[in-house]
């Protein structure tokens, strides 16, 4: 009963400041569109947050189950080939043809779980990089021409074919960004959940896991499944903002971006996918102008971060922030009944 | 009959030019434990070299391929000390081998862009290095190959040699097997390991010498060599320099197949399909030690 009460005195308190500032960011990000109308900027927003979407996704088996799966981008492409394919070849509406995308995708990932499940650390990336190989390969090469091969899928109308170019923006802005908030809060949800704890053990215990019976088989393949639906919603959604997909969203320059972005932004964190994301966008928009430094920029980045600022820049906020909580107790005095969790880590952020 | 000759000839080449690259990887994940991505880079960092001795100094080949050792030896050693070494001493705290792939992989980024910054997109034909060649059984086969082939197979055996006598080789065979009786023994790691790097980087900086020679020099030009590169590592077992050697010409055999019998498009999925499987059945590769797996 003593922890129970403790529980449930501490979740208000953690949660306080953290949610009113959430809900803040939330309603920020939702008016975005109406201050904007620049269509340019709202491009590129909706462009970062469909990279958001895939990298919350990729944040989850990268950062949380700890599987080095570097397939994400072919999966990805399979959620927005697949999609297309029901668009163009049946009278499935565009919605629904998003949710079977990222179904045939999370069915892909399942099949990958299967032969990664004996490997380990490296040995897992080469297996998944190869797989995210032969499905390029086989997009580009596919000798009955249904994938458009090198030029790219046929033209498809996308979600919202009847509304003007900036009503059109906003939907797809909006749209996406509840795709994101879902994402987010499934993949924060999932993490403190049993499966979330279950995976992290294999990750850090692999030992312990195996002792305590969490079968491996069962959670990888849980957490390939739902990772991939997310990441085959996120090229579904691309292919109807671009009304179109090629083979080049799978390539080693998006992925090296998004590694990094993921990296930056801090792996296994919740807020980090969010920051990397961000950051990166507005670094690379920042950059237009000088085509072909931008990768050796990011680059260096990636190296200052990772040596520099391990845990990336979520990991550097909530450091900070247990230092302000933690100086703002020893101001106030030890709040009554929580001395034990005041100075817990606000890892959730 | 003349298919045959053609696959054997092509696997000798192949092999021999993997083997070159693949050895260096294989060196340096058994002694640092990290899968250097950078490597890619340096067989492009070497075909330039040969570019720029080659065409814009006009000098000779022997000189072309003591620069790009030296040039590479340099980067590969530069590369260990940012990327690699300031992460050493949170080792333990660490995914130390998904860091280290990140960071290397980085590293690859940055110079790959540079290089694209300074040379620019447009690939730079490199001369051979030595012109003729010979017919054998109705099969062209030039000087250049030859060379190629001859020269991977001294380097490798040289190699071997250095980590069988040498005490530099001695010392980093011991950092591989045991790395705290290797310190207890006076083994200097912090050098060894920037040495080791540069060393395996100047190999794959000669292969690029000769890949540079035998299609040309391009800011991507590493990124197919360090694929191939990854699947002989892979296939041989990570760390296992025997295994390397095999693997390396297991796959050039494989490879040279596919493309006299199916074409140069299908060659790749045909390799990464091999790996598929070699995985699954065999998930430390052929010559890999279950053990050096964390668990």
């Amino acid at each position: 009963v003593n922890a129970v009460a403790a529980r449930v005195g501490r979740l208000p308190r953690r949660s306080g400041a953290a949610w009113s500032g959430l809900v803040a960011l939330i309603v920020v990000g939702a008016i975005v569109p109406l201050i904007f109308s620049n269509q340019y900027i709202l491009t590129v927003m909706v462009t970062g947050l469909i990279i958001l979407v895939l990298n919350t996704s990729w944040n989850f088996v990268l950062g949380i189950a700890g599987v080095w799966n570097f397939g994400m981008l072919a999966i990805y492409a399979i959620g927005g080939y697949s999609a297309g394919l029901i668009m163009l070849h049946t009278g499935i509406p565009a919605p629904i043809a998003v949710v079977l995308g990222g179904t045939a995708s999370g069915i892909f990932s399942v099949l990958l779980a299967f032969p990664t499940l004996r490997l380990f650390g490296i040995y897992t990336s080469l297996l998944t990089f190869s797989f995210a190989q032969v499905v390029q390969f086989v997009i580009v090469n596919d000798p009955k021409g249904i994938t458009g091969g090198t030029f790219g899928f046929p033209t498809v109308p996308g979600l919202y074919p009847h509304l003007g170019p900036l009503a059109q923006l906003r939907a797809y802005y909006w749209t996406v960004l509840a795709v994101v908030l879902v994402a987010t809060f499934a993949v924060a949800k999932i993490r403190s959940s049993r499966l979330g704890i279950a995976l992290q053990t294999i990750r850090d215990a692999p030992g312990y896991a195996a002792a305590r019976g969490i079968s491996p088989l069962k959670y990888r393949m849980l957490a390939f499944g739902i990772s991939g639906f997310i990441a085959g919603v996120a090229g579904a959604l691309y292919l109807c903002f671009n009304q179109s997909i090629t083979s080049s969203v799978m390539g080693l320059t998006p992925m090296s971006i998004d590694v990094t972005m993921l990296v930056i932004g801090g792996l296994g964190t919740i807020s980090g996918p969010l920051i990397g994301t961000a950051f990166l966008t507005f670094i690379q928009e920042a950059l237009i102008d000088y085509p072909g430094i931008e990768l050796t920029i990011l680059g260096t980045i990636l190296l200052l971060v990772v040596v520099f600022v391990p845990g990336g820049v979520a990991g550097l906020l909530s450091r900070a922030l247990r230092r302000v909580s933690t100086w703002v107790a020893e101001d106030e005095g030890p709040p009554p009944g929580t001395a034990g969790s005041g100075s817990e880590p606000l890892e959730a952020v | 009959v003349s298919n045959i000759v053609a696959i054997l000839i092509s696997t000798v080449v192949l092999g021999s030019i993997f083997g070159l690259v693949a050895i260096g990887m294989s060196l340096i994940y058994g002694t640092l434990r990290i899968l250097d991505m950078s490597q890619g880079s340096m067989v492009m960092i070497g075909s330039f070299v040969a570019w720029g001795v080659l065409v814009l100094a006009n000098s000779n080949a022997v000189f072309a391929i003591v620069a790009a050792f030296l040039v590479t030896f340099v980067m590969g050693t530069f590369t260990q000390l940012i990327s690699v070494q300031p992460l050493m001493p949170r080792r333990g705290t660490i995914d130390f081998e998904m860091v280290t792939f990140i960071t290397t992989f980085g590293v690859a980024i940055v110079f790959a862009n540079l290089a694209l910054q300074i040379f620019g997109p447009f690939q730079k034909n490199v001369p051979p290095l030595i012109s003729g060649g010979v017919s054998i059984m109705g099969q062209d086969l030039s000087y250049q190959s030859i060379l190629m082939a001859g020269t991977s197979i001294a380097l490798i055996a040289a190699l071997g040699l250095f980590l069988a006598r040498t005490r530099w080789g001695l010392a980093i065979r011991a950092v591989a097997q045991n790395l705290d009786a290797a310190r207890l023994m006076g083994v200097p790691v912090g050098r060894l390991y920037p040495l080791t790097m540069g060393l395996a980087s100047a190999l794959a900086g000669i292969a690029g010498v000769f890949l540079g020679a035998q299609f040309f020099a391009s800011p991507t030009a590493g990124d197919l060599p360090l694929l191939e590169a990854l699947i002989v590592v892979i296939f041989g077992g990570l760390g296992s320099l025997p295994g390397t050697l095999y693997a390396a010409y297991a796959i050039g055999f494989i490879q040279s197949t596919a493309i006299v019998t199916i074409g140069t498009t299908w060659t790749l999925p045909v390799l990464y399909g091999v790996i598929l499987l070699v995985l699954i059945f065999r998930p430390y590769g052929l010559k890999g030690n279950p053990s050096e797996a964390r668990l």
